[in-house]
């Protein structure tokens, strides 16, 4: 894929003039897409957690939609007029795609839009194939996942050949605007590993090894990518701000559940979980690269950034999860420990009170350390990879 | 069910029964409170789903019409607040609306009506099971594949460009070394996206496996006859014995079997394939799987066999199998003084007159509805008069609580359900939910029923009405039973359901 691209020496070599220009319209448009897109799907979840009614015009819904074509008619109308109207700077920052031109970015958020389109029959059949779903993770939901996915990384891209293009003022805003969008990207994972997220699991190898496959990736991808001293603590820190927000805000909202069987008697919104302790590793990632990505190539790079991810997150997440588990301060509305969906019963809800023994004849859990570690390594050489490339990115 | 039928003609839809079989819409006649109230719910085929529910409410004072879907285990307690059903334009008390069943088990619509004289409520128990597998249409299977294509084919573009053009300076071109780079890693990235296609093709097929194990079936059942010594002075006896068992993917039963009408077990068989012999049995239970029951009265032959329980989780369901009935021999006596049976090697259309003699000659059941043909989908009023020969009405008893039992049963076998003028339901599911509600619950969920449910006593008139719904257009037939001088007497007869 491109993100193990190596750049090419005549494009690295090529004489870059910073511009002067104002950051585009077009920029800023399809970040507010990607973070309606982002806080529709928090929204959304909440919605079925606490209401359990689904139509297609749930202001949840509503919200995704509008973010995505938001993102999608905006870059659509960028590309026709790049292609057609588009003065020669237009046109010379621009990429070739079937006969059109536009920036990189805007084609990945056309493509994401489409593949959010695409995902709303696929979506609607498998509802009336297999029944309404109450799973986050299935075929057409990963097909709207990716959708959404391709239209944060477009905004991303967007900002960043900006930012790559740009003068050293200006760069530093947009780098800002970056690192809000990197912690909508961050956001994205975290939101479609929810089900793999939960508190009870939080003790229990499988989940740390699922987020040492995606968030080394993440920020490693931001450490490189966006031009600030701690742009990977940065976009981190826009995780934790919008989830913690969102969590405590959407709450206040009352709701009762509008689906039956009723085992929790819900009086308000419920939201999703405190967010991951990502914030720490985060903070780790940016000293280790201020320190050694210049020194060092890109394989022990990632291989100590992923010994590190392991070490700094368990470190917290485990006796955060200790505390979220136990604790009754934990209860309320402050850490939402007792955020329980209107369809728990009461057995399960018992369960979610401890954490999940290991499976029979499972490795011992310092093997399972290893191998959390090897991921996170892969991971993070894979986030280097394509932050060096976004590094790059001019259109 | 017209509409459900259309659908699922065109997407392939195996529709599989549960409380009856291939006749998966509940009707019940009845009253909710001070209102006569008739109600039609149409289950989903699939669970989580929506049912369609139409309500007639046989009185003018009505203000509101409410449902909600009651799940067996948490009763109404833990139901939602529930929803208004709309009146329906031109059809002057008729309302219709749609819930939620959300999980797989025994739910009740509960239809609430209030007016002028208060509020009351009546309990439809429905099985919400997953019973049908929905075909990708082809022009939807087009689309989507169109669709993917233009995705894909799109992000092999992306691709070209985010390795090649994207990564120059505002103004350059691509040399040919970028351009053939571009190239290969375009053509790297077509296989790899190829084969994630492919993993989420897998995906799709495993959900869908996952999916059909999971569909509703009935339980595998065994049936043995012996022909065993039976009460010295009658002979030899003809037993016939049903065993349930589980199979490797499948719990035969998951929650006790309840009686209804205080029986545990409506065992119905059927003559193949000329349905010339009926008989309305009810085994006792020898252990929690197995049934057995002598069988009087009919002749040797192949024989279709239908099972209907009521579960104490608040499910009904109906086992079929086949059993091959020796000679009779001399006479077996049955065992319970409801068990009733009928042999009718000619049978007479139902529609536009028919009149049966029973009891011996004694009793005349006629047709007493309407002189219309009969229409699959649309709610179809039988309704018979039972007389006298010198036409007074008769003096009929109530049999097992209901003024009729009938069995209606499609000629290729394809439909069979148990009906009482009170429809489809089973009296014994709504009485799972009336103990819910009343709190006769353990914390596990286990409804204490320490004795039989009461069986329903009704005034038997001489003249009623079995409302039912025919699935889909053929040949059926319709056996009605009835109670007069202490012994059931059974009436056969044939009808012909258009579109």
């Amino acid at each position: 894929m491109a993100t193990a691209i190596e750049p090419r020496e005549s494009i690295v070599r090529a004489a870059v003039e910073p511009t002067q220009a104002p950051a585009s319209w077009h920029a800023y448009t399809v970040v507010v897409g990607a973070l309606c897109v982002m806080v529709g799907v928090y929204w959304d979840i909440s919605w079925h957690m606490s209401i359990g009614r689904d139509t297609f015009w749930t202001p949840a819904h509503l919200l995704i939609q509008a973010g995505g074509l938001l993102a999608g008619i905006s870059s659509g109308y960028v590309a026709l007029e790049t292609t057609f109207r588009g003065s020669d700077a237009e046109r010379n920052a621009s990429v070739s795609f079937w006969g059109f031109r536009a920036p990189l970015g805007a084609w990945i958020c056309i493509w994401g839009c489409g593949a959010m389109i695409t995902s709303a029959p696929f979506d609607n059949w498998w509802h009336n194939a297999y029944g309404l779903d109450v799973k986050i993770v299935s075929p057409p939901h990963t097909v709207l996942a990716i959708g959404i996915f391709a239209i944060v990384l477009g905004a991303l891209l967007l900002t960043l050949a900006q930012q790559n293009r740009a003068a050293p003022e200006l760069r530093r805003r947009l780098a800002w605007v970056l690192a809000g969008t990197g912690g909508l990207f961050i956001m994205n994972f975290a939101l479609f590993l929810t089900e793999y997220s939960e508190r009870r699991m939080m003790h229990s190898a499988f989940f740390y090894e699922l987020t040492a496959a995606v968030f080394p990736f993440a920020l490693a991808t931001m450490g490189r990518a966006i031009k600030l001293r701690w742009a990977a603590t940065a976009a981190a820190l826009f995780y934790t701000a919008i989830m913690l927000v969102l969590m405590w805000i959407i709450q206040l909202f009352p709701a009762t559940p509008k689906l039956g069987p009723i085992y929790q008697h819900v009086t308000h919104m419920i939201t999703l979980s405190f967010p991951l302790l990502i914030i720490a590793p985060a903070v780790c990632f940016d000293i280790v690269l201020q320190r050694l990505d210049d020194r060092l190539s890109t394989m022990p790079l990632a291989a100590i950034l992923g010994v590190v991810f392991v070490l700094v997150f368990m470190a917290v997440q485990w006796p955060f999860a200790t505390f979220l588990v136990y604790s009754p301060i934990a209860h309320g509305r402050l850490f939402n420990a007792d955020n329980f969906v209107y369809w728990m019963p009461p057995r399960y809800e018992a369960l979610t009170r401890r954490f999940d023994p290991p499976a029979p004849g499972a490795w011992p859990f310092a093997v399972h350390v290893l191998i959390t570690m090897a991921i996170a390594s892969v991971s993070a050489g894979f986030g280097l990879l394509r932050g060096r490339w976004m590094t790059k990115v001019r259109r | 069910m017209r509409r459900l039928r259309t659908v699922a003609t065109l997407l392939g839809v195996a529709i599989i029964a549960s409380a009856d079989v291939g006749s998966p819409n509940v009707i019940f006649d009845g009253n909710a409170g001070p209102y006569p109230v008739r109600v039609v719910v149409r289950p989903p085929t699939v669970v989580p789903g929506l049912a369609d529910v139409i309500v007639r409410v046989g009185a003018p004072d009505v203000r509101r019409v409410v449902l909600r879907p009651v799940y067996a285990r948490v009763g109404a307690n833990g139901a939602p607040q529930g929803d208004d059903a709309k009146p329906v334009s031109g059809q002057r008390s008729v309302y219709t609306g749609q819930v939620w069943l959300m999980v797989r088990g025994a739910y009740s619509v509960y239809v609430s009506i209030s007016g002028a004289r208060g509020t009351g409520t009546a309990i439809v128990p429905v099985n919400a099971f997953a019973a049908g597998r929905l075909g990708l249409s082809r022009g939807l299977g087009a689309l989507l594949a169109l669709l993917g294509v233009v995705l894909l084919a799109g992000l092999v573009t992306i691709v070209r460009a985010a390795s090649g053009e994207s990564l120059l300076p505002p103004g350059q071109t691509l040399d040919s070394r970028s351009r053939r780079h571009a190239n290969v890693t375009a053509a790297i990235a077509t296989p790899v996206l190829g084969l994630l296609v492919l993993g989420g093709a897998k995906w799709w097929s495993s959900v869908d496996a996952q999916y059909q194990r999971s569909m509703y079936r009935p339980p595998a059942v065994d049936a043995a006859v012996t022909t065993a010594a039976g009460d010295r002075a009658a002979g030899p006896g003809r037993m016939l014995t049903l065993s349930l068992r589980d199979t490797a993917s499948y719990r035969a039963l998951l929650s006790a079997v309840i009686p209804d009408h205080g029986k545990m077990m409506h065992l119905f068989l059927v003559k193949d394939p000329d349905l010339s012999a009926f008989a309305h049995l009810h085994p006792i239970q020898t252990d929690s799987l197995t049934f057995s029951t002598p069988v009087p009265g009919l002749p040797a032959g192949r024989y279709r066999v239908f099972g209907d329980l009521a579960l104490e989780n608040g499910t009904t369901m109906t086992v079929t199998t086949s059993v091959e009935l020796p000679e009779l021999g001399v006479s077996t006596p049955p065992r319970d003084p409801d068990d009733a049976w009928a042999v009718t090697p000619v049978v007479t259309q139902l529609w536009p007159a028919a009149s049966v003699p029973i009891a011996n000659d004694r009793l005349v059941m006629s047709w007493a509805g309407t002189a219309t043909p009969f229409h699959a989908g649309e709610i179809t009023e039988l309704r018979f008069a039972v007389r006298t020969r010198d036409g007074a009405p008769a003096n009929l008893e109530p049999y097992m609580g209901m003024t009729a039992h009938a069995v209606v049963m499609h000629h290729d076998g394809s439909v069979f359900v148990h009906l009482h003028p009170m429809g489809t339901v089973s009296s014994a599911a709504q009485q799972v939910f009336v103990l819910r509600d009343r709190g006769d619950t353990t914390r596990a969920g286990r409804v204490r029923i320490d004795s039989t449910p009461a069986a329903m006593t009704m005034p038997a008139a001489s003249e009623f009405m079995l409302p039912y719904e025919f699935p889909k257009p053929g040949r059926y037939r319709i056996w009605v039973q009835v109670k007069a001088g202490g012994v059931p007497w059974t009436a056969a007869f044939d009808a012909d359901v258009v579109k």
